[in-house]
């Protein structure tokens, strides 16, 4: 109740003149589970007022998709410095609403090819299917041995429209297949358990037996066997290859606090920074960390299949239709 | 009595009360503007013609489709178990009608998740091989929330039938079938349209659910289609028109609902049972009862006991004693808000007989079912910024008042029947007696309902646990409730913590529907 108090009397505070800051507020819009207690968010904001003399605020939203939607509302008038968290997917719309700036930030350092000027990667990680190692010991191997298993073969997806995964699995496929790609999601329609609306539902119901396999990342694996001690899952790597989601921040052109922004994300990039993602946010980090990098993540898939933001940003629409309409 | 007779003769006895009347209005007129106003945050901040499509005649057809079942469904699976319910006694019985009157309120999610730990692949009773996904499973999880729900209503409406009724009809020998018909029936048939609504418009716009228990792009909803107008395509023309159209078909629904229900026949307090049915029949209502305890228990049971293994994780962490004082706020807050919304709508209903006037004041409080979720969220933030203040200040009124307004048709459906039945059996005596309104209230209605109140306060508490689609944008770093925080977790792969959550807030709500209706029951009769 103590909470509610407190939220009334900042109403009130509000109409009363803000006293005089002494230390800027960095404000960093984000997804929720990036500034959860267990997220990456907490670690980051520590080490970085540890140097910046400034305060770190995170207004954390469902989704990042939802963070930038809030930007896009509030216009130039945010109170948003960053975004933080959204990928190579959503790139291109973002950077269609003009209102990011470049971030000037020196990305020699990372050991990442994918570079932009207006969004620097923080983390990355790849689409997999996910499975449970003692039930199913000969995963398939490609999209095409999937469809060729029997139909009590199941998988769970998520829905491309509400879900980052989602999209990720239709881009995927349009990718690999191309011209070809109703033809896959066709073949894939009787192994689709459900297609849940966010991935924790999707994994929730793969981790309860209900589906042989889920849609997720390659690095899932790594989280039970640090966090759960538990070797039993693995994630199949497709023969087409996998596709990347590269995470990544920019900073508002309305922001009157752009240099510390910058300030932020050279920490995000920088060795300090990064050790904090792997362990928390449960994807890899873009410089080489070395040892810092837990074992259990292994290594990057072999084969990775390229992604072109232009054509994402154009085509995105209507592949989710035409996948789901060859699975409706 | 035939009908017409019994309503022409209320006309004439009913109290005057243009208070009650003005003070309803001006509160269903203030539920209506507020919705009025939140959509024209939206449109006012919308540009030109929507840019994308959606395919409405199929989503309205499988939605509709989809709602019909569930609630047909619901409901007789409701009369059923409130008529095993209202004839046996057995130890526990309190303990396992707070336990139905909880699903309703229990997030969706935990529900589904509990229904295929019983009844799923690897679930207790997986071995049966019953299809859990698809239209049928999205079904069975709606009457898992909603039939319980219902039995739970109609059970206080058996409850309250007179005792003088009850001993006519024993001297009179009427077996089971014409007991129910004659004495049951018209107790129940006043709630029925009401309820009948608040089922189909909460499967209509279910989501999550639907998604997760759908089988695939096939069975969705109309509010997929609106949250990914807004989310992915940022069309919020497109999701204004969507809203507008699932509004209208919603409006329909709770329009007839309005027109359809009867005045509800009279009431009075719960007394022991001393008519028992003959024994093939208790044989049956054991049976009814048998396979509901079955059916709607297990899944939640399932839900406490998943919650076992990360209780002592849990239980140390300080944002989840956080999360809990949160919510009880939240939950104390809009709940008492329900209840005084609730209470004087129900009354001004209750003063008057004219049909349209009934309507015009009970057809806001369903508002928020109507509404999609993610167009509410929208516009509240959008006026909230227009107000110039912070999103995540304004975060706790929005959710409390939000929270309010959903929990307000489950609390009309609860008080406004006994209120007009009052109304209709003790009209003549208030006006022969000329009591003021606040002493009609205070001796007359509220000792009555008092322990309806209890379960409405119940309901409204429980149901700000469950729901948070209206900040989703708001921004909520400190602001966290117990759904919040479950979700959380789910999304960082903290299953066990998750389902501890979950089980902790069931554990809550069936407290809150095991202790309060009583409570306020002997509140009521301490004071009279």
């Amino acid at each position: 109740m103590y909470r509610l108090a407190l939220a009334f009397a900042a109403l009130l505070a509000l109409a009363l003149p803000a006293a005089a800051e002494e230390k800027p507020t960095l404000t960093i819009y984000t997804y929720d589970s990036f500034a959860a207690e267990w997220g990456p968010g907490p670690g980051l904001k520590s080490g970085f007022e540890a140097t910046c003399n400034c305060t770190v605020d995170y207004v954390a939203a469902e989704d990042a998709i939802s963070a930038l939607r809030r930007v896009q509302l509030e216009g130039p008038a945010t109170k948003a410095d960053l975004v933080v968290g959204l990928d190579n997917f959503t790139a291109g719309e973002a950077r269609a609403t003009g209102l990011f700036v470049p971030h000037g930030v020196d990305t020699s350092g990372l050991a990442l090819p994918w570079t932009d000027p207006d969004f620097l990667p923080f983390d990355y990680g790849y689409f997999a299917y996910v499975y449970d190692k003692t039930k199913t010991p000969n995963p398939p191997t490609s999209f095409e041995a999937l469809i060729a298993l029997p139909p009590s073969f199941k998988i769970v997806i998520m829905d491309p429209r509400s879900s980052t995964p989602g999209l990720g699995n239709v881009v995927w496929i349009k990718a690999a297949y191309g011209d070809r790609a109703a033809e896959i999601w066709a073949g894939l329609k009787p192994h689709i358990l459900t297609m849940t609306r966010g991935w924790s539902e999707g994994y929730g119901l793969f981790l309860k037996g209900e589906a042989d396999m889920a849609l997720s990342y390659s690095t899932s694996p790594a989280y039970h066997a640090i966090a759960e001690n538990d070797d039993k899952y693995g994630a199949a790597l497709f023969t087409e290859g996998q596709i990347a989601q590269i995470e990544v921040s920019g900073i508002l052109k309305s922001s009157p606090h752009q240099d510390l922004a910058r300030q932020f994300l050279a920490y995000l990039s920088s060795a300090a920074g990064q050790k904090v993602i792997p362990t928390t946010n449960w994807m890899f980090p873009v410089v080489n960390l070395g040892a810092d990098l837990p074992g259990a993540f292994g290594a990057p898939p072999a084969k990775i299949l390229p992604v072109d933001e232009a054509s994402v940003t154009a085509n995105s629409k209507a592949w989710i239709e035409e996948a789901l309409a060859a699975i409706r | 009595m035939p009908r017409s007779a019994d309503q022409r003769s209320a006309d004439r006895t009913l109290p005057y009360r243009p208070l009650r009347l003005l003070g309803g209005a001006v509160l269903a007129l203030a539920i209506a503007a507020l919705i009025v106003t939140l959509f024209w945050s939206i449109t006012a901040a919308t540009t030109g013609a929507p840019t994308s499509s959606a395919d409405v005649g199929y989503l309205i057809y499988i939605s509709s489709l989809q709602a019909s079942l569930s609630t047909a469904l619901s409901l007789m699976v409701g009369v059923a178990l409130a008529w095993s319910l209202n004839r046996l006694r057995f130890p526990g019985r309190g303990l396992v009608i707070g336990l139905f009157a909880s699903a309703i309120v229990t997030p969706g999610l935990v529900i589904a998740f509990g229904l295929l730990s019983v009844w799923g692949r690897s679930g207790w009773l997986g071995g049966l091989g019953l299809p859990v996904f698809g239209l049928g499973g999205v079904v069975a999880a709606h009457i898992i929330l909603d039939g319980a729900f219902a039995a739970r209503i109609l059970l206080a409406r058996l409850d309250a039938i007179p005792e003088m009724r009850l001993k006519t009809g024993q001297s009179l020998a009427l077996d089971p079938w014409t007991r129910f018909a004659i004495i049951d029936w018209p107790a129940l048939r006043g709630t029925l349209p009401g309820l009948a609504a608040i089922i189909f418009l909460l499967a209509f716009t279910s989501f999550p659910i639907v998604l997760l228990l759908g089988g695939g792009p096939s069975v969705q909803t109309l509010e997929v289609a609106i949250y990914a107008a807004v989310r992915l395509d940022f069309d919020l023309s497109l999701a204004v028109e969507l809203a507008l159209i699932q509004i209208a078909v919603c409006a329909t629904i709770i329009i007839a609902s309005s027109v359809l229900a009867p005045i509800s026949s009279s009431l009075d307090r719960p007394t022991e049972p001393r008519w028992r049915d003959g024994q093939a029949t208790q044989m049956l209502q054991w049976l009814i009862l048998g396979v509901a305890i079955l059916g709607f228990a297990s899944p939640l049971i399932a839900v406490l006991l998943d919650g076992i293994v990360g209780l002592s994780d849990v239980l140390v962490q300080r944002s989840f004693w956080n999360a809990v004082l949160t919510s009880v706020g939240v939950g104390a807050a809009s709940s008492v808000l329900a209840l005084i919304l609730a209470l004087a709508i129900a009354a001004a209903r209750a003063a008057t007989v004219s049909r349209a006037a009934r309507t015009i004041l009970g057809a806001p409080a369903y508002a928020y079912l109507a509404v999609p979720a993610v167009a509410l969220s929208l516009g509240a933030f959008l006026f909230v910024r227009n107000l110039g203040i912070a999103p995540d200040l304004a975060a706790p009124v929005v959710v409390i008042i939000a929270n309010a307004l959903l929990s307000l048709p489950f609390a009309m459906a609860t008080l406004a029947p006994p209120f007009e039945a009052i109304a209709r059996s003790r009209g003549k005596l208030i006006r022969s007696l000329g009591l003021s309104g606040t002493r009609q209230f205070l001796d007359v209605e509220w000792p009555l309902i008092a322990r309806d109140a209890g379960l409405v306060l119940a309901l409204g508490f429980c149901f700000s646990l469950g729901d948070l689609g209206v900040i989703a944008l708001f921004g909520t770093q400190d602001f966290v409730t117990l759904p919040l925080l479950m979700s959380r977790a789910l999304g960082a792969y903290r299953t066990h913590d998750a389902a501890t959550i979950a089980a902790l807030m069931l554990v809550l709500t069936i407290a809150a529907f095991v202790a309060l209706p009583p409570l306020f029951e002997r509140l009521s009769r301490a004071r009279s």
